[in-house]
């Protein structure tokens, strides 16, 4: 159990898919200017992470090597239909937000790196910890990025049809937030500020997990 | 249609105006992954080229001859398509493993990830499919267009990543704030040379 949380933990916050991989980036910034669509976003991702590294895992005695990437995609895009068409059915403001960023799930590199650097030779108990930590890190850190950009770029956060909160009647948001560079520049100073984090957690000491390679393609 | 000047226009509209990676936020990894050395960044622009004008190519005629004749284009595009880059890329991952191991493993990861590489998918996807990334291109690629465009977008690519990977190395030596090291100015810098690119936003009216 000890062990599951150690993965957990490290897909959370030390190994997070966005700040400290940089895997999965196109997404992130392009939904991360609105609450909501974020916020939907970070679940499908949580939904279609778990559910198809824990399938991968569990076929990895029968899928040979050469094969890999083919069958990883084929599982990874029966789960994002599950969430397209599901998304499409009852949440259909969102879905047109996030468009093309709902399929391009299929496409995102945390969801096939993870694959293919953890699911493909742990166990399913392990890697369960591993997307849901991960997933769990993708979704906090958009929803963070957004409420940033989207509080700080138009003034106020509307969520579902209702304002949440709203800056001051007088206030006139830098419209640079919104574009695609400020999206660059606000994620710089997130990491900045998740790398200071890091370091003191660091420093109050959390051990390495023997026999875990997380970053190389190779068995461990 | 078929002019000269359209085709430097689809090349051009490609490379820098539509930069696929620093205007449109696609295929953001390899870029953030791979720049922190010159010679990764180099091979990463080579496979990505490769790839990616094998891919758009290969989809073209599947979609042309396949898809939509049967008319099933609209919704088994995205698992297709797919498949043909996942196997393309597999192909150009063992020949590359035998052909030259010291770039394989200089690539490591980023090799099968070419395959989740949006780019690739998105380029795709593009020639047949126009608006589909809102694209201000109201009428589907013959393929010469299809091979022009994609070769511009996969040289916009290789352009917009190897100039960042020669910056973040001007950076190294830098004196940038101990907290801001790294990823963080990596960020930054990307935003700053986005700036310059959506600059060209209406350059040649594109």
């Amino acid at each position: 159990m000890s062990e599951w949380i150690a993965v957990f933990k490290r897909g959370l916050l030390i190994d997070n898919p966005l700040t400290v991989l940089m895997i999965g980036l196109c997404a992130t910034l392009a939904v991360s200017t609105k609450v909501e669509g974020a916020l939907f976003m970070g679940l499908a991702v949580i939904f279609v992470m778990t559910a198809s590294s824990v399938l991968i895992s569990t076929m990895r005695r029968f899928v040979p090597e050469l094969v890999r990437i083919p069958v990883f995609i084929v599982v990874i895009a029966s789960f994002v239909t599950i969430v397209d068409l599901t998304m499409h059915a009852f949440l259909p403001d969102i879905y047109t937000f996030l468009g093309v960023w709902i399929p391009l799930i299929v496409v995102n590199c945390l969801i096939l790196g993870r694959a293919e650097a953890f699911a493909y030779h742990n166990p399913p108990r392990l890697v369960s910890a591993d997307g849901l930590g991960m997933g769990l890190g993708f979704a906090v850190v958009i929803v963070v990025l957004a409420f940033i950009r989207e509080f700080v770029g138009s003034g106020e956060i509307v969520f579902m049809g209702t304002r949440l909160i709203a800056m001051p009647s007088w206030y006139r948001g830098p419209g640079v937030v919104m574009l695609f560079p400020g999206a660059f520049l606000v994620f710089g100073f997130l990491v900045a500020a998740m790398t200071a984090l890091n370091r003191r957690l660091a420093a109050r000491k959390v051990e390495p997990i023997p026999g875990c390679t997380l970053d190389e393609g190779g068995p461990s | 249609m078929e002019t000269l000047s359209h085709f430097a226009l689809l090349l051009v509209g490609g490379a820098l105006v539509n930069n696929i990676l620093l205007t449109r936020f696609i295929g953001l990894c390899p870029f953030f992954g791979v720049s922190n050395a010159m010679e990764t960044s180099i091979g990463m622009a080579g496979a990505v080229l490769f790839v990616m004008t094998l891919a758009s190519t290969g989809t073209w005629v599947f979609w042309n001859v396949l898809l939509e004749p049967l008319g099933v284009g609209d919704f088994l595009y995205i698992p297709a398509f797919i498949l043909v880059i996942a196997s393309l890329v597999q192909f150009v991952e063992m020949y590359l493993r035998k052909a030259s191991p010291g770039l394989y493993r200089a690539l490591g990861i980023f090799l099968p990830l070419i395959t989740t590489n949006c780019a690739v998918l998105a380029t795709a996807t593009e020639s047949v499919k126009p608006g589909f990334f809102k694209m201000n291109v109201a009428y589907s690629f013959g393929f010469g267009e299809t091979l022009v465009y994609t070769l511009g977008v996969a040289i916009g690519f290789g352009f917009a990543l190897i100039s960042f990977a020669a910056l973040r190395e001007r950076l190294e030596v830098a004196p940038v704030p101990e907290i801001m090291k790294g990823t963080p100015m990596a960020f930054i810098t990307a935003g700053l040379l986005s700036f310059g690119y959506v600059g060209l936003g209406g350059l040649f009216g594109l």
